[in-house]
């Protein structure tokens, strides 16, 4: 039988992470906690705006068994990480590229598609796109952590060119690839994230969908002996976080998150040192 | 070395029967075709510019067909029923040519344009580029300008009535572009090269060492000055300052490609080429502004595969214009058919300087970049035309 969790989401949570409609989407999973001053929910949605790793952190100190952060933006996690192994708790990162089914572990033919491309990649190219006012700093972490969920060893990242409109940004793969890195706002066009990688005979692509609606992530590959689409999976990266967040509470085994997330404020620091 | 005579040799074309069926009347006969003279017999003219042509029988007839190579120049010119020589004198002396296409290597094209304009041509083609630097090409404009010949430039995405259709109807895009990306996977030539038509005389690509520094400066230029080139006067097009132009990075993508990242003004331009052993084709094209976005999906070169498709996304509604029924090459000859008879508008001799020396200076940044430590010995620009 599936343990109901309790959930409470703050308003800047609720905004950040359309947290209701997700949890309604999940009725056996969660269940709404009365409100902050009731009982300790089981699960605490953070607002991903600066200081989140300390909210996160009080709230586990507070009782909660796990914390969902929506699109956190790239801070020091360390203390967090004390807080959450002392405590048992689990952290899950809801980031709306990242954070797809399509990048999920449990996806493994997605991450043989692209390993499989990364053996043999020519060139890597990605491109995240998002509306106009747009933090170009946080559109860079979230599509670093798309490049460092799909299994990606990032070097030598520099900016080359950086501006109100978005960004570039250069480095190579672990063989000397070129990387490409391309942020760009506009309200033009939808709030996706592509990665493609080139191969010496084909190429492998995953386009990641605004998290707003359940649209499916695109994957596709293509070798000598034709083309494959992977199979669609309707769920926002929002619910597929949270349904991550019931099994990793209840499972009581540790998610990954913060680990991946050092890896990709790893990366900003090259960037800024 | 003289060919042999068009009557010899002479294929029925669609427009002969046309005339035939019209012989008692007269009045309704096709008007007179266009004599074309080919300087180049090489892959582009077979595999593009001839399919192309036969395309077109009811405005366009290859009448002479020059190339170095005799063997090449007379099985190329069999095909179509043509003259043949070996020399550029020969085919502009030839009254039957109204219009001159130059399909030779890159350094013979300024001083073949030259002459063509000269030798009271109707109208020429030159193959990007069509010279090698800004001085060629202001010889060039002010020979064009004096004898008054038109000349177009094989540059095919221009012309491409994807493109067109996009121009008519992007409104004031071009005012509000900031981002611009190019993005190009194209499989090596041959592969759509032989799908076009069966090519004689092709030359071998020569191994190379892409770890030399002086290699990779002539693939950066020769990524430049024979791919990127098809795109950067669609580039220009949304950069007001392109003088401007500066070049942020530079490196070549194995076996053969490019990524180049240029700003000017506040346009910021992403250039990616890939040319590896797919089956695939894609060639995009995209220019994004705050509020309003082209995307154009072009066909692969060689092949007749119709028009570009063009995108254009505002507000949450997106046109698309095409795909229509020719691509930019056959666009290029149905242009060079007006401006021979006297119809259309040709591009300014001022456009085509200035995309001659947008390509250029980006080719030349974009060697610059590799440092060697050298500042001779440079090879010469790789061909890479698609």
């Amino acid at each position: 039988m599936t343990t109901q969790l309790s959930v409470y989401a703050d308003p800047k949570a609720e905004a950040a992470g359309a947290v209701s409609a997700v949890v309604a989407s999940l009725p056996l999973s969660f269940g709404p906690a009365a409100g902050p001053s009731a009982e300790v929910p089981d699960v605490v949605a953070v607002a991903g705006h600066a200081g989140w790793a300390g909210r996160a952190a009080d709230a586990i100190r507070s009782g909660a068994s796990g914390v969902v952060v929506a699109a956190p933006v790239a801070e020091d996690t360390a203390e967090l990480i004390g807080v959450a192994d002392s405590a048992g708790a689990a952290v899950v990162l809801d980031q709306q590229w990242a954070g797809n089914a399509a990048l999920a572990e449990s996806s493994d033919n997605v991450r043989r598609v692209i390993a499989g491309a990364l053996e043999d990649a020519v060139m890597l190219d990605s491109v995240a796109v998002a509306a106009p006012g747009t933090d170009p700093a946080h559109l860079l972490t979230e599509q670093l952590a798309v490049l460092v969920g799909c299994g990606m060893e990032l070097r030598n990242l520099r900016v080359v060119q950086r501006n109100g409109n978005g960004y570039t940004v250069a480095g190579v793969l672990a063989g000397g690839t070129p990387v490409a890195l391309q942020g760009i706002l506009t309200s033009a066009l939808p709030a996706t994230a592509s990665v493609t990688v080139l191969t010496s005979t084909g190429r492998a692509d995953v386009v990641l969908p605004d998290p707003a609606a359940a649209w499916p992530a695109e994957v596709r590959v293509v070798t000598a002996e034709g083309a494959t689409t992977l199979p669609t999976l309707y769920e926002s990266s929002h619910r597929t976080s949270w349904a991550r967040a019931h099994a990793t509470v209840t499972s009581g085994k540790p998610a990954n998150d913060l680990v991946r997330f050092a890896a990709v404020t790893s990366l900003l620091n090259q960037l800024t040192s | 070395m003289s060919g042999v005579t068009r009557s010899q040799l002479r294929i029925p074309q669609s427009s002969d029967y046309k005339e035939v069926s019209n012989l008692s009347n007269q009045a309704q006969a096709s008007p007179a075709l266009l004599g074309v003279g080919i300087l180049g017999a090489g892959p582009a003219t077979q595999a593009i510019h001839l399919p192309s042509l036969a395309r077109l029988g009811d405005l366009l007839e290859v009448r002479h067909i020059m190339d170095v190579d005799p063997a090449v120049a007379e099985t190329v010119a069999g095909r179509v029923g043509a003259n043949f020589s070996t020399s550029m004198d020969e085919l502009l002396a030839d009254p039957a040519v109204d219009i001159v296409a130059i399909c030779s290597p890159h350094q013979f094209h300024a001083a073949q344009v030259i002459a063509s304009c000269r030798a009271g041509k109707k109208a020429v083609l030159c193959e990007k580029p069509f010279a090698m630097n800004g001085e060629e090409a202001a010889r060039i404009s002010a020979v064009s300008a004096e004898t008054g010949v038109p000349i177009i430039v094989g540059a095919m995405h221009t012309f491409d009535p994807g493109w067109l259709a996009a121009e008519e109807a992007w409104e004031d895009l071009p005012e509000h572009v900031h981002t611009i990306r190019s993005s190009i996977v194209l499989p090596p030539n041959p592969r759509f090269e032989d799908f076009a038509t069966e090519i004689v005389g092709r030359v071998p690509v020569p191994g190379r060492d892409s770890t030399d520094p002086d290699v990779i400066k002539a693939m950066l230029t020769g990524g430049v000055m024979g791919l990127a080139i098809h795109d950067l006067p669609l580039v220009r097009r949304f950069t007001p300052d392109f003088e401007a132009v500066e070049v942020l990075h530079a490196e070549i993508v194995r076996p053969f490609g490019y990524v180049i990242s240029l700003r000017a003004g506040n346009v910021s331009i992403e250039l990616r080429a890939a040319m590896n052993a797919t089956w695939e084709p894609s060639w995009v094209f995209e220019a994004i502004g705050d509020d309003a976005a082209l995307k154009i999906d072009f066909t692969p070169s060689y092949v007749h595969a119709g028009s570009a498709t063009a995108r254009i996304r505002r507000a949450g509604r997106t046109t698309v214009l095409g795909p229509f029924g020719h691509n930019g090459y056959e666009g290029e000859w149905r242009k060079l058919a007006e401006l021979a008879s006297g119809t259309g508008q040709a591009p300014s001799a001022e456009t085509l300087i200035h995309d001659l020396e947008f390509a250029l200076s980006i080719a030349e940044a974009a060697a610059r970049r590799v440092d060697t430590g050298r500042t001779a010995g440079t090879p010469a620009d790789e061909e890479i035309n698609a």
